[in-house]
């Protein structure tokens, strides 16, 4: 198939010259919850004793920290437990919130709430780039002594029956027909007693774990959202860092959730940005429009009026919360931070629950490597411990509230504040739908209206100063990859150029916040999708809100993907 | 002193060596430029260099600089430069002073400065420009740790016809001792990874193309008006994504940087991507029928308007006898 490789199943392949290590625990992924594992572990060690175990992190991204992406607002309580003299060991924690602010938008008005919703409230906790955060807990990690490969994805994972035995790592040096290079070098082969699953929302192994273990709930399916940075510096003193705003309503509409957030660094810098839950109706519809709409907002055009725009990002969120995390123990095998959904959608947090599901992973597969049983029996004691933890104290309360945002903006938050008053109390819990289901057929939507299919339905204009197109911004994102090796997307491309473009026009266009999809037309009039793979800044939301779920991410080799200096 | 590494292959000067005297001339204030070039047999390039106004043209040859290596250049250069002690040293910013420049100064524990695109002042107190964040920013840079100083000078930064000609400089052969057994790389003999590979970093002129173009079928006038102009023929990344022309004259962030004396854009909105790879071109001509493409912003001449029309008129003219 021209347009993607076939994931070819790890038993399958030929391991010739396949290097194996073998490991007590492997980590996949070095976000907040690989690398609270990692630290949780070596720790463990050191109060424990005995015999020392191997670790090992591994981490898509050439460099520690490259691929992290965040708002953020980071509550400390998990770094708090995990490393308790963070601030003297040098935290990068940026600014401690100071003003706050729920901000309802119309077209032309600004109303701000007159209380801050319990939820958003944000007393003691600090504005950071995860970015840099994340390198600096790579060097706790790194110090610790545990083995750290940047620059390797786990492309294929290892399974004996239902037993997760490590992790294949993808082949370097493939060109992009397919054929090797004289660079070639393939997988390696990491066994390890216990995986650790942390590879972020939407993980690549952690989805090919859900399909083959059946690790849901289907009637509690993941929801997602999308969410697009853009790193600002503005004239000085025009907010003070430690701001925090978050905003609701325009430009969406009623039937889309979402929001704005507005965060305040030191030195003029300012996190600005817009997430849109992947569950929106409106198959012409532009989450990068949105976030250019939101802009030309009076209040938002104002604040950033002689500023300038200097990193740009995208990342898929999981929003479904505690009925849609998986069953995150199997035998051999464990799932922590967004892979596993553990991210607090009303208060829009998900570092420390990352941070704390790894810290009860490495627990949970500490003693089972030091009792020798890592069986699904045995590493079922995470689930334990996350029920007994700070996880479900703040998760298990707002269970129901962002499938009842399904319902509508009013209706959600409604139910939001019915929530926040009972702690959670509701007779049965509301069932959620896949995102992509929801999005409308052209003709469903539109009716017999005469509609222009070849702009978003929320095109706006784009001035390159405040707003911009998707191409330059992802040259703010910093993104590369070796262009020279198979696209990381595979795509059944018949349906774009059958029924896709009738029944919903090529949404991949539009919800892809990187321009990777662009439809031509062949010359008798059949239309052909182009992939520019290189520009994939890995937010996964093409996987996630395909309606035909036609399309697989799967890592690049070698490091590549976007460079979030100090997002 | 200032010291100018020239590069050569096989005996033929690498072009970029006349741009490193043109910057080691603006650099000088006074001080005096040695050329130094090194290679097994050199053949008669010190004589082309000995018309600059330099001071000398120094033949460094041995027999185990052929095939070029690293460890080979490295060694021959610090022999050259530590007796020497310049205050700077100055290459072309080529793929071979890449490959063996950052080695050199580790070596010799001195500063090395790549890609600089300007030179602010004169003599041991200039500054350099150079860019960051792929041609985002510039920094200035003042180098710290010399004499010497090493500094590599960007393709196209400076201009080769700009170098002052005095005449006849001396030229002379200098020893260069270097132990063979000190040379870890066995090359293989050179070989392409892609036939007819083109290096677009050494031509004056360069047509690129873009989506404007609209069809395979007309990518022969382009290369009409190339051939017109004596000029490359390149593209932005649909047209070599599309296969219409290969990925080896792709320009921009995903391709080549280029700096020639011409650049005509046909048919190319000037996404940022494309500009980081040409905006450092000394002429650049836009032709394109939006007049609100972004190419037009870095253009010296624009034509709005369609390219069908207009190349063939700029082929007519030019093919007047």
């Amino acid at each position: 198939m021209p347009d993607g490789r076939e994931p070819v199943p790890a038993e399958l392949t030929t391991s010739t010259d396949r290097e194996t290590l073998e490991v007590d625990v492997l980590i996949v992924g070095g976000g907040p919850a690989g690398l609270a594992a990692a630290l949780r572990l070596s720790q463990l060690q050191h109060e424990k004793g005995g015999e020392p175990l191997s670790i090992a992190v591994l981490e898509k991204a050439r460099e520690a920290g490259a691929h992290m992406l965040s708002g953020a607002v980071l509550d400390p309580s998990a770094l708090r437990d995990l490393i308790p003299d963070f601030k003297e060991k040098g935290a990068p924690l940026a600014a401690e919130v100071r003003d706050e602010d729920v901000l309802f938008l119309t077209q032309s008005s600004t109303f701000a709430f007159p209380i801050i919703p319990p939820p958003l409230k944000n007393h003691g906790n600090y504005v950071i780039s995860l970015n840099q955060f994340v390198r600096w807990l790579t060097s706790q990690v790194e110090a610790a002594g545990v083995d750290f490969f940047t620059g390797f994805a786990g492309q294929d994972i290892l399974m004996d029956g239902a037993t997760v035995r490590g992790v294949r790592t993808g082949d370097r040096g493939i060109d992009k027909h397919g054929a090797q290079k004289p660079t070639f070098e393939p997988g390696v082969d990491i066994v390890a007693k216990v995986t650790i699953f942390c590879d972020g929302v939407r993980g690549n192994l952690t989805k090919e774990l859900l399909r083959r273990l059946e690790l849901g709930d289907k009637d509690h399916p993941p929801q997602f959202a999308i969410g697009l940075k853009e790193l600002w510096e503005l004239p000085p003193d025009r907010l003070t860092a430690g701001t925090v705003i978050h905003t609701l309503g325009y430009p969406l509409k009623h039937e889309e959730f979402g929001g704005a957030f507005i965060y305040a660094l030191p030195e003029g810098q300012v996190s600005l940005g817009f997430v849109i839950g992947l569950d929106y109706q409106d198959p012409l519809f532009d989450p990068h429009m949105a976030f250019n709409r939101f802009k030309q907002h009076p209040y938002v055009s104002k604040l950033l009026e002689g500023g300038q725009m200097i990193r740009y990002g995208a990342k898929a969120l999981p929003e479904g919360g505690w009925n849609t995390v998986p069953r995150v123990y199997m035998d051999g095998g464990l799932i922590a931070g967004d892979a596993g959904n553990f991210l607090n959608s009303m208060r829009l947090k998900g570092i420390h629950l990352a941070m704390r599901t790894g810290m009860l992973a490495a627990e949970t597969a500490f003693d089972a490597v030091r009792a020798g049983d890592t069986s699904r029996a045995a590493l079922k004691a995470y689930k334990d411990r996350i029920d007994r933890s700070a996880v479900r104290d703040e998760l298990y309360p707002v269970r129901n509230v962002h499938q009842a945002f399904g319902y509508g903006l009013l209706p959600g938050m409604a139910f939001a504040g019915l929530t926040v008053a009972t702690h959670g109390w509701f007779p049965e819990d509301l069932h959620g739908h896949p995102g992509h289901e929801r999005m409308k057929m052209l003709a469903w939507y539109y009716g017999s209206r005469n509609i222009d299919v070849a702009a978003p339905s929320n095109a706006t204009t784009i001035d390159r100063k405040l707003t911009f197109d998707k191409v330059t911004n992802v040259h703010f994102s910093g993104t590369s990859h070796d262009e020279d090796q198979p696209a990381h997307l595979l795509v059944h491309t018949e349906v774009c150029s059958s029924i896709c473009g009738p029944e919903y026009g090529h949404p991949c266009i539009r919800f892809c916040p990187a321009n990777v999809y662009e439809i031509s037309h062949d010359a008798d009039g059949t239309p052909r999708l182009q992939i520019n793979a290189s520009n994939c800044v890995h937010c996964k939301t093409c996987d996630i809100m395909d309606p035909y779920q036609v399309i697989t991410w799967v890592p690049p080799e070698d490091g590549g993907g976007p460079q979030y200096n100090g997002m | 002193m200032i010291l100018v590494i020239a590069e050569q292959r096989e005996g033929k000067l690498n072009r970029a060596t006349w741009e490193a005297i043109a910057a080691a001339q603006q650099l000088a204030g006074g001080m005096p430029i040695s050329v130094v070039v090194p290679g097994a047999s050199t053949g008669n390039i010190a004589q082309e260099l000995a018309s600059a106004s330099v001071a000398e043209v120094l033949i460094a040859e041995n027999a185990v600089l052929e095939p070029y290596t690293p460890d080979g250049y490295a060694a021959a250069c610090r022999t050259i430069i530590e007796p020497a002690n310049p205050t700077f040293v100055l290459f072309a910013h080529t793929y071979q002073t890449r490959d063996f420049a950052p080695l050199l100064a580790a070596r010799m524990r001195k500063p090395l400065i790549t890609d600089v695109t300007g030179i602010n002042g004169t003599g041991a107190d200039a500054t350099f420009t150079r860019p960051m964040f792929q041609g985002k920013l510039a920094a200035q840079v003042k180098p710290q740790g010399g004499p010497p100083a090493l500094v590599t000078v960007q393709i196209g930064a400076f201009r080769a016809d700009a170098v002052q000609k005095g005449g006849s400089a001396p030229t002379k052969k200098v020893d260069v001792q270097i132990d063979a057994a000190a040379i870890r790389q066995k090359p293989e003999a050179p070989f392409r990874e892609a036939k007819q590979a083109v290096d677009l970093g050494q031509a004056e002129r360069i047509v690129a193309v873009g989506r404007g173009i609209k069809s395979q079928e007309n990518i022969p006038l382009v290369e009409k008006l190339a051939k017109a102009m004596g000029a490359e023929v390149a593209a932005s990344r649909p047209i070599c994504d599309n296969g219409w022309l290969p990925m080896e004259r792709q320009i921009g962030s995903s391709g080549q940087t280029v700096a020639p004396k011409l650049y005509v854009a046909l048919g190319i909105s000037g996404a940022i991507q494309h500009l980081v790879g040409m905006k450092g071109s000394r002429t650049i001509v836009a032709i394109n029928k939006d007049a609100e493409a972004p190419i037009f912003e870095v253009a010296d001449y624009g034509i709005v308007g369609d390219l069908f029309e207009i190349a063939p008129a700029i082929i007519a003219e030019l093919e007047k006898p």
